[in-house]
């Protein structure tokens, strides 16, 4: 009797782990069950000439959908896939990619985008006008992502002719087609048009690409495979010099790096943190890339609460850190100065040459508390705790500060803590950093008008409002340089963001490879469509 | 009879559990400081997106709404959906369940195939020097850090000495007998940890019951009948001390879980674990309820299975 029922419990046992085995093997590509993995319609296919690159990422895709997803793995797979109609070269500035040409009309109420007419989907359909108007019409009604708050000027859109869309909007916005060059992926409309809203479209298969790769295998946690497709006009030779590109999911760096070294993976997507990019770059099977950041680190004083609605007070906060000290020690000088200002040495366009960062003196901040009456400045910094950099510095502001005689208490919070008191405003200080700010045109709006999103401080300057309107109603660089170098010297002077440093992010890959195209900040990094069209191996 | 009223008390039990579990997991997410809103789009929307978003996902209505709306979902099965991914939840979890299954059901039982030998070789060793030895081992390796043993393993096994890979739970394109190879070799560092972190509790406790059940009578009968000591320890007094040990089974299913959650992370595997750290940071409150249910469920249960074992195995247990 007890051996007949061990029997049966062993024979369950053995069935349960069986079940288990058999749901977690893959069955041949041609088998009856795929579970997450689809086949993608056209796809090279063919041999293994241009090889495959594996590319390690700390995060899984979240969502296919780009003009949802905004994770930077996201961003990273998806950009492989929809293309945008512009990107960024070296200074910073917006350069053609789907787009040839574009501008305004002299009443700055219209513009046009030109297209390339060689582009098309990888299931044979054209990309058109059309796609791109479908896409805007999209992320205005039904508010989608992040492109949702930059075209708060957009009217409508028409297609005039297969290459050509002509956008009419409701006031001057010379921010109006960068933003949406740049950050707005087009989509097919004859794919995306059949949900019954582009908002709950998961996208999670049979995916249709115009750009260099297309995705054809997800295992979610473990890998994202692309196939190079056939036909794309922007790379040398019309197709991408590899055959496959595989995103690998390593969720802690350390390990993520181990599996670099041991040739598991080709690149690192990511930014590596300072100790680890230093132990990096003494290896010479691997090769380093050190690129900027197109935002900035700062902290922001809230200007709600006295008395950090004194200037005298702010510019004492402003004087009571050592910067230099700060990029050099924490960063391991893998971070420039951006002399106190908002336009940032990335964006060579933008930058005032007079900018002067303010000076590490904390007798100097003394004098201007005793001068604005303050004694005994007891401060509570709030940051996210997850960031390793800012966990740093956070420590020498404060020790620092001491020196000037202002006490900061530090509160390191989880991330989700730190973005609600930072959206509530709930603080004194904050540290924390923009990953990118590339229209200033636009964006200084959202940072320094009364009703900004991101106007953590409670900057309310009549002088700066009208600044913002003169600079967003300029159609060219040159009639924005003005007002916006003047906003920022404002900016700097009353100390209403206290910029820090513009981090240098260093991705590193295999020396097995060559041709790669860094491109500024960690979004676009070694990972970018034109990058890696054009990476092939080392001979 | 007894033996059947028994099980239908522990099965309401496990229900009542299962539902206070739920119930707990479901305002637990929501206290949870931040806005779901706030983590699915950028800090630049506006105000009215914002609304917009938490409408979408039904998180404009009174909680107690939200809670019966829920629960109403769940007794059809259904976890609901995603707010990030925008696919079922059950979706999600389903195909990350078979590898923490595999992750934490191997490390099991070779956990259970190591410590019991250890533990009864150091209550039949006991206070000489391979007793102590085995119980500092034990003890060490209950203090570890899950990521200083993951990163220390992988430092040595995966990159110097190159015999096991770095990341993932198996290779590409690798089918059939070839994909067991595969996934047994992404397995064994992952669940040598965890084997690491959890032996020493199993060792620990069936020594000492060893040590206590072997000072009993019955053993001592036995050894007056001339029984060998080799009998009296594995037929008489190891029967008895397993007992404890089986609720421990039950009792570290939980910390296995947990430990799961770091070594899936560091070992790059893609189980439950990590959805459920993922989704805590992007306040994805379906997966995150889905995951918890799933855990609970499992551990009520296993807890059912050891009382029942239990009740099968000692007749004091089903009277009372």
């Amino acid at each position: 009797m007890s051996t007949t029922r061990g029997l049966g419990r062993r024979v369950a046992l053995g069935a349960a782990v069986a079940l288990t085995l058999v749901a977690c093997v893959p069955s041949e590509p041609d088998g009856a069950s795929g579970g997450e993995s689809e086949e993608s319609g056209d796809s090279s296919g063919g041999g293994d000439a241009g090889g495959e690159l594996a590319i390690g990422t700390t995060a899984d895709v979240v969502n296919f959908n780009p003009l949802v997803g905004n994770s930077r793995t996201d961003s990273w797979v998806t950009n492989l896939i929809y293309p945008a109609m512009m990107t960024i070269d070296d200074e910073g500035a917006k350069v053609p990619a789907l787009a040839t040409e574009w501008g305004y009309g002299d009443d700055g109420l219209s513009a046009w985008i030109e297209l390339r007419d060689d582009m098309e989907w990888s299931d044979g359909e054209p990309l058109t006008a059309e796609d791109v108007v479908f896409t805007i019409d999209a992320v205005k009604a039904e508010q989608l992502g992040t492109v949702s708050g930059m075209i708060g000027a957009y009217e409508s859109a028409t297609a005039v002719s297969d290459t050509r869309i002509e956008f009419t909007l409701n006031r001057p916005d010379g921010a109006f087609l960068s933003s949406i060059g740049f950050w707005m992926p087009i989509v097919p409309a004859h794919v995306f048009g059949q949900a019954p809203t582009v908002a709950d479209f998961a996208n999670d298969s049979n995916w249709v690409s115009a750009g260099p790769f297309v995705l054809t295998q997800v295992e979610r946690g473990q890998r994202y495979v692309l196939e190079a497709v056939d036909d794309y006009p922007l790379a040398e030779g019309g197709r991408a010099a590899l055959d496959r590109v595989v995103f690998r999911v390593y969720p802690d760096v350390n390990t993520e790096v181990l599996a670099l070294r041991s040739g598991e993976i080709d690149l690192i997507g990511n930014a590596l943190p300072p100790s680890v990019a230093r132990d990096v770059s003494g290896d010479d099977s691997l090769q380093t890339f050190s690129v900027p950041s197109l935002g900035w680190a700062h902290m922001q004083y809230n200007m709600r609460r006295p008395p950090l609605d004194r200037v005298e007070v702010r510019q004492a906060l402003a004087h009571a850190v050592d910067y230099e000290a700060i990029r050099e020690v924490v960063l391991g000088g893998n971070a420039v100065s951006s002399n106190s200002s908002v336009l940032t040495p990335t964006f060579s366009q933008w930058v005032d040459e007079t900018a002067e960062e303010y000076e590490y003196d904390p007798e100097l901040s003394r004098d201007l508390l005793a001068q604005a009456g303050v004694e005994n400045l007891e401060l509570e910094m709030i940051y996210d705790a997850g960031d390793p950099n800012i966990s740093s510095w956070a420590e020498l502001v404060r020790d620092q500060a001491a020196e000037a005689g202002i006490t900061i208490t530090l509160a390191g919070l989880e991330r989700n803590t730190y973005l609600a008191r930072t959206n509530e405003r709930d603080f004194d200080i904050y540290a924390g950093s923009w990953a990118i700010i590339d229209e200033p045109q636009s964006n200084f709006g959202l940072l320094f008008s009364p009703d900004g999103f991101i106007n953590y401080a409670g900057v309310n300057d009549p002088e700066i409002d009208r600044l913002l309107a003169e600079a967003s109603s300029a159609l060219t660089v040159e009639d924005a340089r003005g007002p916006l170098q003047e906003l920022a010297r404002i900016v700097t002077d009353q100390v209403y963001d206290n910029v820090m440093y513009v981090e240098q992010f260093t991705f590193a890959a295999s020396s097995e490879w060559t041709g790669f195209q860094p491109k500024p900040s960690e979004l676009l990094s070694v990972v970018n469509p034109q990058s890696l069209a054009s990476v092939r191996a080392a001979d | 009879m007894a033996l059947l009223r028994f099980a239908s008390l522990r099965l309401l039990r496990g229900l009542l559990t299962l539902w206070f579990a739920v119930s707990v997991t479901f305002f637990l997410v929501r206290l949870l400081p931040g806005d779901p809103a706030l983590a699915i789009a950028s800090p630049t929307m506006g105000e009215d997106q914002r609304e917009q978003i938490l409408a979408d996902f039904g998180l404009d209505r009174p909680l107690a709404v939200q809670y019966v709306a829920y629960l109403g979902e769940l007794l059809q099965g259904n976890l609901g959906v995603s707010f990030r991914q925008s696919i079922p939840v059950a979706d999600v979890l389903l195909e990350r369940l078979p590898w923490t299954l595999i992750l934490t059901g191997s490390a099991l039982v070779v956990t259970l195939l190591i410590g019991l030998p250890l533990g009864v070789l150091a209550a039949t060793h006991r206070g000489g020097a391979l007793d102590r030895f085995i119980q500092v081992g034990g003890v060490v390796g209950q203090s570890l850090f899950v990521p200083t043993v993951g990163i220390a393993l992988l430092y040595t096994f995966g990159l110097w000495l190159g015999w096991f890979p770095i990341g993932g739970a198996i290779d590409d394109d690798v089918y059939g007998l070839e994909a067991y190879a595969s996934m047994l070799r992404h397995l064994v560092l992952p669940c040598l940890s965890l084997v690491v972190l959890q032996i020493g509790a199993y060792v620990l406790t069936l020594r000492t019951n060893l040590i206590d059940a072997l000072g009993e009578e019955y053993c001592t009968v036995a050894r007056a009948k001339g029984a060998p000591e080799r009998r009296v320890v594995w037929k008489h007094a190891l029967r008895n001390a397993l007992l404890p040990t089986t609720t421990l089974v039950g009792l570290q299913l939980g910390f296995l879980v947990g430990g799961a959650v770091l070594t899936e992370t560091i070992f790059a595997y893609p189980g439950v674990g990590r959805a459920i750290y993922e989704s805590v940071g992007q306040l994805d409150f379906p997966v995150l309820q889905g995951a918890f249910v799933l855990l609970a469920a499992a551990v009520v249960v296993a807890n059912l299975l050891t009382d029942l074992a239990y009740g099968l195995l000692d007749p004091r247990v089903r009277a009372a």
